[in-house]
Formats: structure tokens, C-alpha cells, sequence
């Protein structure tokens, strides 16, 4: 009994390592803020902060599977305007609310399948496909709209961002439906295992028969398809969609991403370090907010994070080996 | 090691935070007002900064400054004010950087019983009529009559004829949309002159010198150019000395930014259109101000704008 509870408690610190030290980073960031000001740790204002993280983290889910593959999506914020503005005319358009948002995700998907497809079947590099896809996103988004922006919205749309459960914010839940369903995807899936496969050693994956070019597309697709659900909250939030939205949220996506443990390598990840990364993000802005500190010092404080964050990520690595 | 980094990445916060945090709660009993810029990487929104600091001053108000890193940034601007209504501030002056997308912020503090004094870029009629918002005044220049001023120079410059090229904003903001009108309007009222090419160039001064150098290429014959902001007007200056065709080509700006000043002293631009930062932003905390003393305040400020030619360069604010 007692030597199960030792392997037991072994296995949960080898496993569960190194969300263990991001989170304690998450908790550590949220004791300083909560000595420093009395504004922070206020249920009004956890919540906001919660809000607050939600469309980069939800993006980040689908960076998470990208990256674990050893690729990288550049193309996410450029998808996110598109499928926003699109979205945005058909309920111009008096497209009824459910056909408008299944819209808004399959241009998500269709974009992220292009990308999956100009990488498999195309063998370009990640990099490159999703580079190009940024700009043609982009620039499809801003002659789709002359360059305005799409705006005012029905009640009922306005409500995914608005709207509360139990006092918690509709985006919130929506969320953890995301991470919960994604958590679920890549422990318990054959696309979840697969997409380990694949960045652990994309031979060996092909060599014991996994149909490598339908993943990795999947896994694309799958990161297209959160930008569309992400650009869908963004919209319902300021009430309107703009050609210019999402402007680098593709870097704060990996940075969520890095910052939660995931290897730019590929082989390894998880979404619950995602998640605590993108909070940790959205903690620091709130934070830096909340002290009023200046704008500029604020970039030198996130830029340093991402960087201390991953320097302890590698020492715990060298430590493990 | 683990324990040692973490320690380290805690440390560099707390410096971090403690250095910034003195300016914060020692003002005690002074009410605490935010003002959000758009950004603070363009000269105009410093000088506001600095006429807003001026003012809170003399005031013995507690201003807290705070911008987004880029300019169009509309979501980064909610999510400041969504924070800085959190911390209670008293009253908000806000430039939005989307006339339409800052009404759900707007929405926000009007529920937190937070005033609103809405500075430089108008907010979309149509939008906030729809919403349950409401701004307690707003305070800016009359766009569309600097668009005049600058077509209306451009015009005479020209004798009444040639061809005219516009460096235009970010479509769908209210300020560059106000001075394009008022340009277009101007040109109009002159048949001789013909606007040949009218593209983005995004507010910036690197897009300025690429777009204008596209128009070069395509339209070799341009005798002047129109840019909604400085920046872009510079930038446009930078292109036309590549073309090796400095002085042949009318640069006009707006904003009477200190470099674009010094641009028409030089001779390197031929007008400016000036808007007076400083006192918006004075303006804007003054009448936040009066509004938290329970004092009625106009439902707009218009503050003067004028031509800045080679003449009056020296010259620093509008109003003065």
C-alpha cells in the first residue's frame, strides 16, 4: 500500500514535472501581483483576467498540436481576421446565427487544411506554407472587406462574449470545453498519439505504418479550425470584425505554447501547460496594467519572461536526462 | 537549480514591479485618472501625454498613462481598460483606437460608474446608438475641416491644376476617414486638378516611403502628394529623395509633428496641418476633472487646427 503510494507519487512528479513548475510560476507571478495591489486578486478581476486569456489560448490549443509535431503555424492571427470578416458579412447578410458561426469555424478549417495540405502533399516547410498563408489570410480579409471593419451584431451573437454562466463569462466556458476536448484528443485519441509520433520521429511514425500526410494535415486543420472558433469570440466582443485583427497573436500563441513546456523540437506537450502558459501571459499584461507601469517596460518584462521560462524549462530537461 | 531559477524569475518581477509601483498609491486622497492612448510610439500621443501630465499637475490629479504597442491594436485597448477598471479608477479619457470596437469598453465602465471623456478620434454615431453607452463629452479637432485646409493649400500651390496623390489611414477610422472627406471635398472645388492615385499606407512611415514609392513608379507625373499623418507624409519625403526628385513634388502632412515641422522649415515638406495634442490631452483631464467635482461640461470640445506652412513652422501648438 505504502510502496504503491511512492511509485504512485513518483510517477505523478515525472509526469506531471514540469506543468508542476510553470504552475508554480502562475502561482508564484500571482503573489507577488497580490502583495504589490489590492485589485488583483478579486473575483471580478479573475475573471477579467480569465476573459482576458481566452482567444490566445484557445489559438494556442491548436499551436500546441502544430508544435508537437515539430511544425510551427504563422498563419493562425491572419486566418483568425479572415474568418472573422467573412462571418461578420454573412450575418450582414441575414444568415441565420448557427449557419454564420459554422462559417466562421470551416473557414478556420479550410484555411488550416491548405496549410496541412501545401505541407504534406507539398513538402514545403512549416514555416514557409504558413508564412505564405499569413500574408494571402491577410490580404484576402482586407479586399473581402476594402479594409473596414464589419461591425454591429444582434444580442443574440454578442452574448458568446457577453453572456454568463453562473457568473463565469461564456468565453471562459467555452474555454474549458476547448481544453478539456483537446486534453481528451491528444492523451486518449489515435490522433493525439499520433501527433506525438509524428514530432517524436517522423520515420519511425511513417515505418510503423501511420498515415503521416492525414495527421499532420488533420493537425493543421485542427489549429485553422480554433482560429475560426477564436475569431468568432473576438467579433462578439468589440462587436465587430476587423481585416487587421489578430495581428501577432501567432506569437503570442507560442509563446503561451513554449512558456507551457511544449518542445519547439516537437515530440512533447501538453495542453494543460498550454493553458497555464496563455494565463500566465494574460496574468502578466493584467498585472502590469493594474501597477500602471508604462507600456514599454511591459514588452521588457514579457519578453523576459518567455525567455526565463524557457531557460528553466531546459535546465529541468538537462536535470531529467 | 529549479528552485534557484524560479527564485530568479520571481525576483526580476518584484523589481520590476516595486520600481514601477511607487508612482501608483502615493497620491493618497487625489483622484486617480486614466488616460489610454492609442499608442506612445507616435510623437502626437506623447505630446498629449505630456499636455494631460501638465494639466493633472496643476490639478493635483493622479494620472495614469497607459497605451497599447500598436496603434490598431483595438483588443489590447479594451483589455487595458477592462484592467483599469478593475483598479477603480475615477474617470477614463480614452482615443480609441477603433471608433467602432471601443463601444464595448465604453459599455464596461458606464457600468462600473466610470465617466468617459473620449479624446481625438470620434466614436461611430451609428454604433453607440445601438449600444446602451453614453460618453460624457468628447474632445477633438475638426478632421475634416484640416482636410480642407490641406487640399485647399494643395489647390492654390498648384496654380488650379496637376495631378494629386493621398496617402491614406486605416480605412474605417473615423480621423483619417474625416480629413480624407475634407481633402476629396476641397479637390473637388477645383476641376483643374485630378486625384490620381488615393492608397493606404497604414499610418506608418515605412509604408509611407514604400506606397508613395509605387505611386512614383505608376504615375512619374505627380506633382503632390497628401498624407493623412506625418508619418507617412515623411515617409513619402524619404521616397521622393530616392527618386532624386526633392522640390519638385508638394508634400503635405498632418499633425504638425516636430519633425515634419522641421521638414517645412527645410523645405523637404511644404505644409503641415496642425492639431494641438498637448491641449487635448489638458483639456481631457480638466474636464474628466470637473465631471468627478459634479460639474456640467460640454458635450464636445472642438480645439482649433491650422496650416502650418514654411511662415509659421516655428510656431508650437495650434492654439497658441
Amino acid at each position: 500500500m505504502c510502496l504503491r503510494g511512492i511509485a504512485l507519487r513518483q510517477n505523478f512528479f515525472s509526469h506531471y514535472g514540469r506543468q508542476l513548475s510553470t504552475l508554480a510560476g502562475l502561482l508564484g507571478l500571482s503573489l507577488v501581483l497580490w502583495a504589490l495591489t489590492p485589485h488583483f486578486l478579486t473575483v471580478s478581476n479573475l475573471l477579467n483576467v480569465a476573459e482576458q486569456a481566452t482567444i490566445i489560448a484557445i489559438i494556442a490549443v491548436g499551436m500546441t498540436f502544430v508544435i508537437i509535431t515539430a511544425g510551427i503555424d504563422l498563419s493562425v492571427g491572419s486566418v483568425l481576421a479572415f474568418a472573422g470578416v467573412v462571418m461578420a458579412s454573412a450575418l450582414h447578410q441575414g444568415v441565420p446565427l448557427p449557419v454564420a458561426l459554422l462559417v466562421g469555424l470551416g473557414i478556420g478549417l479550410l484555411c488550416g487544411l491548405v496549410n496541412g495540405l501545401l505541407i504534406t502533399i507539398g513538402r514545403l516547410p512549416p514555416f514557409i506554407a504558413t508564412l505564405g498563408m499569413m500574408s494571402v489570410a491577410r490580404g484576402t480579409a482586407l479586399m473581402f472587406t476594402e479594409g473596414r471593419p464589419v461591425s454591429g451584431f444582434s444580442e443574440g451573437f454578442r452574448s458568446l462574449a457577453t453572456g454568463e454562466v453562473l457568473g463565469v463569462p461564456t468565453p471562459v466556458i467555452i474555454m474549458i470545453v476547448v481544453y478539456v476536448t483537446a486534453y481528451f484528443i491528444l492523451g486518449r485519441t489515435k490522433l493525439g498519439r499520433y501527433t506525438y509520433a509524428i514530432g517524436g520521429n517522423e520515420e519511425a511514425a511513417l515505418l510503423s505504418g501511420i498515415n503521416v500526410k492525414l495527421y499532420k494535415t488533420l493537425v493543421y486543420g485542427l489549429a485553422g479550425m480554433l482560429s475560426g472558433l477564436a475569431a468568432i469570440l473576438l467579433t462578439a466582443r468589440l462587436n465587430s470584425a476587423q481585416p487587421i485583427a489578430g495581428m501577432n497573436y501567432e506569437l503570442d500563441a507560442i509563446a503561451a505554447t513554449v512558456i507551457g513546456g511544449t518542445s519547439l523540437l516537437g515530440g512533447e506537450g501538453t495542453v494543460l501547460g498550454t493553458l497555464i502558459g496563455a494565463l500566465i501571459m494574460a496574468v502578466l499584461r493584467n498585472g502590469l496594467n493594474l501597477l500602471g507601469v508604462s507600456s514599454f517596460i511591459q514588452q521588457i518584462v514579457i519578453g523576459s519572461v518567455i525567455i526565463v521560462a524557457v531557460l528553466i524549462d531546459m535546465a529541468l530537461k538537462r536535470r531529467g536526462k | 537549480m529549479k528552485k534557484g531559477l524560479v527564485f530568479i524569475l520571481l525576483g526580476m518581477l518584484s523589481i520590476t514591479f516595486l520600481s514601477c509601483q511607487r508612482g501608483v498609491d502615493q497620491a493618497g486622497g487625489a483622484p486617480r485618472i486614466a488616460l489610454v492612448l492609442k499608442t506612445l510610439n507616435n510623437p502626437f500621443f506623447i505630446d498629449m501625454q505630456k499636455g494631460a501630465e501638465e494639466a493633472a499637475k496643476k490639478l493635483g490629479v493622479n494620472l495614469i498613462v497607459q497605451a497599447a504597442e500598436r496603434e490598431v491594436d483595438v483588443e489590447k485597448q479594451m483589455q487595458i481598460i477592462e484592467n483599469l477598471i478593475q483598479t477603480k479608477v475615477a474617470a477614463l479619457c480614452v482615443t480609441p483606437s477603433g471608433s467602432r470596437e471601443i463601444v464595448p469598453a465604453i459599455e464596461k465602465a458606464n457600468r462600473a460608474g466610470i465617466p468617459v471623456v473620449i479624446v481625438d478620434t470620434r466614436v461611430d454615431p451609428k454604433t453607440m446608438g445601438e449600444s446602451k453607452g453614453k460618453i460624457a463629452t468628447f474632445i477633438g479637432s475638426d478632421n475634416y475641416e484640416g482636410g480642407k485646409l490641406a487640399g485647399e493649400f494643395i489647390a492654390k500651390k498648384l496654380g488650379g491644376k496637376g495631378k494629386v496623390a493621398v496617402l491614406e489611414g486605416i480605412p474605417g477610422h473615423e480621423t483619417g476617414d474625416s480629413r480624407l472627406k475634407g481633402f476629396r471635398d476641397a479637390i473637388k472645388a477645383t476641376p483643374g486638378i485630378e486625384i490620381v492615385a488615393s492608397q493606404t499606407a497604414n499610418w506608418e512611415r515605412d509604408q509611407g516611403f514604400n506606397v508613395f514609392q509605387n505611386i512614383l513608379q505608376s504615375h512619374p507625373d505627380v506633382q503632390a502628394v497628401f498624407a493623412c499623418s506625418d508619418l507617412m507624409a515623411l515617409g513619402a519625403v524619404e521616397a521622393i529623395a530616392a527618386a532624386k526628385k526633392t522640390g519638385q513634388i508638394t508634400v503635405v502632412g498632418f499633425d504638425a509633428s516636430d519633425e515634419a515641422r522641421k521638414a517645412v522649415l527645410s523645405g523637404a515638406m511644404d505644409a503641415t496641418v496642425a492639431q494641438s495634442p498637448a491641449t487635448m490631452g489638458a483639456m481631457a483631464v480638466e474636464n474628466a476633472y470637473r465631471l468627478l467635482k459634479g460639474e456640467q461640461v460640454k458635450e464636445e470640445f472642438v480645439v482649433p487646427i491650422k496650416l502650418i506652412a514654411k511662415e509659421n513652422a516655428g510656431a508650437t501648438d495650434a492654439s497658441k
